[in-house]
């Protein structure tokens, strides 16, 4: 059921864009020359006038798209992931500090540009990005995911908003699920009694694959798609712990200031129980598939099977 | 570019002289708001405070339409005592609130920010006004407002990187409501510009890329007028070079690379002066 791939997100993403576009004409999108790359292109063919390549100029992107908000559009900046990161300090200090309404989209981020090597593959960005005030951080984990967040983040949320995707590997996670995205909402794709998997985009996958070996094994096992990192759904994670009494996480990202953090943050808070992290912990490095980078660095569902059954013992 | 209310007018001598009181009383303000607190940039201050005068009392048209009214970018946001004394004059700010600069109860933050009264942009971190404000021209024009864009920069702002990036940008926009002013002090933080950077060659780059570039003695409010004047007319970005001095008229601290002085420096040119 959960094998194969549909649409890549980028690809959902970029079509869908121009779908809002027809309907929000203060929605205009703005790229430093990776309008291919991250398929903003389709909103370019569409809609030419509200299409900005600024050349590669990150921080210029960021602030041109502050102005722009500033005069009642609605910016949506979109870039690779390591790049948006170039333009941290405009983001902190212009973008979230004046609370502009401006959407940054990364696609791109985590180990999804495996050729490219550690140069591009952004295993910072949620920490960074989380850690802004006003900023909203949200992680598709599939094409469905992304049919379900983008209406509302474009149409209904205001203010600074990070949305995180990949590039093209996209495993069907949460096709066919019946749930509307609502900002501050996690979502259980899974229930179970003695442990937890929580995670976000598309590691969601090897969740789910472990939690189907565990419960052959006997161990029970829930899956939650913590898809708005920030603001974070503390009453599920709560209830979870203390359910379940045991925690697992899993980011395609560092597990210092990412998915990691911010459910520890909540535990220590609200109901302290063991926890393991599994994501990265250094630079990541070429490969030929982002498939074969998760699985060198242990982000995959034998890791999440060795550290549950160290949790369960 | 359309014009403004006062564009192309020649200047009577009562606004000449009433810019002058003006800025003379902004000028005692922050030279004054050093009893309060010794930390504020008065050096750059002094240098911005005739542009900021000409702009705000003759040319910037105000209103809450965002797209048909000007807007006023101080990039170099260190500068913000200058802005604040002027903000003053024009009623946006009570007096008391300048002695309280920077204090844990006041309103005036060290940096502009949009929570104050008459603030276009938060500024602060150098080199990012311009960007902003190309964002702002842009979206001005793709709404057919009316409103033009004034951003002001310091020489040693020029330094950033992204100043390149919104400079090349402009000019691809083709934004002729767009006025870029360069205060040529001479000094940045750590010392002279000529000992940490040239900046000699900056006009001949702004041209090249394709700006109407013009010059003017930034503390002369005639210069300042005819130039600010023709930069209006102009089909495509306009960037002035004004020549201003750091810490302008305050003898203590002018012309050098010093941006504060002591209280007792303050009541020696509030006295004299």
């Amino acid at each position: 059921m959960m094998q194969g791939n549909t649409l890549p997100m980028r690809e959902t993403f970029g079509k869908l864009l121009v779908e809002l576009g027809k309907v929000n004409r203060e929605l205009v999108v703005i790229t430093a020359d990776v309008g291919n790359s991250t398929r903003a292109m389709y909103f370019r063919e569409a809609f030419p006038d509200r299409y900005f390549n600024v050349g590669i100029s990150e921080q210029d992107m960021v602030n041109f798209a502050a102005g722009l908000a500033a005069v009642g559009f609605k910016p949506l900046v979109i870039g690779f992931a390591m790049f948006l990161m170039r333009a941290w300090e405009q983001i902190r200090n212009t973008v979230a500090r004046m609370n502009l309404d401006v959407k940054l989209v990364a696609t791109h981020s985590g180990f999804s540009d495996s050729g490219d090597g550690s140069s591009h593959q952004a295993l910072e960005d949620i920490a960074l990005m989380r850690v802004i005030p006003n900023m909203k951080v949200i992680i598709p984990a599939d094409s469905a995911d992304v049919k379900r967040t983008l209406p509302v983040v474009i149409n209904e949320l205001r203010g600074p908003l990070y949305y995180r995707m990949g590039r093209d590997y996209t495993p069907v996670i949460t096709e066919g699920l019946d749930y509307d995205f609502k900002l501050g909402k996690g979502y259980v794709l899974r229930d179970g009694e003695d442990l937890v998997i929580i995670g976000a985009g598309v590691v969601l996958y090897d969740a789910l694959r472990a939690a189907e070996e565990l419960e052959k094994m006997g161990i029970s096992t829930a899956v939650i798609n913590l898809l708005s990192i920030k603001p974070i759904d503390e009453d599920l994670i709560e209830y979870y712990a203390r359910k379940t009494g045991r925690i697992i996480t899993i980011e395609e990202h560092s597990i210092y200031g990412g998915i990691a953090s911010a459910v520890a943050e909540v535990i220590v808070k609200r109901y302290p129980v063991p926890m393991k992290f599994i994501g990265a912990t250094t630079f990541g490095r070429s490969a030929r598939s982002q498939r074969d980078l998760l699985d060198f660095y242990g982000i995959n569902s034998k890791s999440i099977i060795g550290a549950a059954l160290k949790l369960v013992k | 570019m359309d014009g403004g209310g006062n564009n192309g007018t020649p200047i009577s001598v009562e606004e000449l002289n009433k810019l002058r009181s003006i800025a003379e009383k902004a000028r005692r303000n922050v030279v004054k708001m050093l009893f309060y607190d010794q930390t504020i940039h008065v050096g750059s201050s002094l240098s911005s405070l005739e542009i900021l005068t000409t702009l705000l009392f003759r040319y910037i048209r105000e209103g809450k339409d965002a797209i048909n009214r000007d807007w006023l970018i101080l990039s170099k946001g260190h500068a913000a005592p200058a802005l604040y004394a002027l903000l003053v004059e024009k009623g946006y700010i009570n007096e008391d609130e300048l002695w309280k600069i920077q204090d844990i109860s006041g309103l005036l933050q060290g940096h502009p920010e949009i929570f104050i009264p008459g603030i276009d942009m938060s500024t602060g971190s150098l080199g990012q006004g311009l960007s902003f404000g190309v964002g702002v021209a842009q979206g001005i024009k793709m709404k057919r407002g009316s409103g033009r864009v004034f951003v002001i920069m310091g020489d040693g702002e020029q330094d950033e990187g992204e100043v390149w990036e919104a400079m090349t940008h402009a000019v691809t926009r083709k934004l002729d409501n767009l006025i870029a002013l360069i205060e040529m002090n001479g000094f940045q933080l750590d010392a002279p510009t000529s000992k940490v950077k040239p900046k000699d060659f900056l006009p001949d780059v702004w041209r090249a890329v394709g700006w109407k570039v013009l010059s003017c003695d930034g503390h002369d409010f005639i210069s300042l007028i005819n130039t600010i004047d023709e930069a209006l007319k102009a089909k495509a970005p306009v960037v002035i070079f004004a020549k201003t001095v750091r810490g302008k008229g305050f003898k203590e601290i002018e012309n050098t690379v010093s941006q504060r002085a002591s209280p007792d420096d303050a009541r020696k040119y509030l006295t004299n002066a």
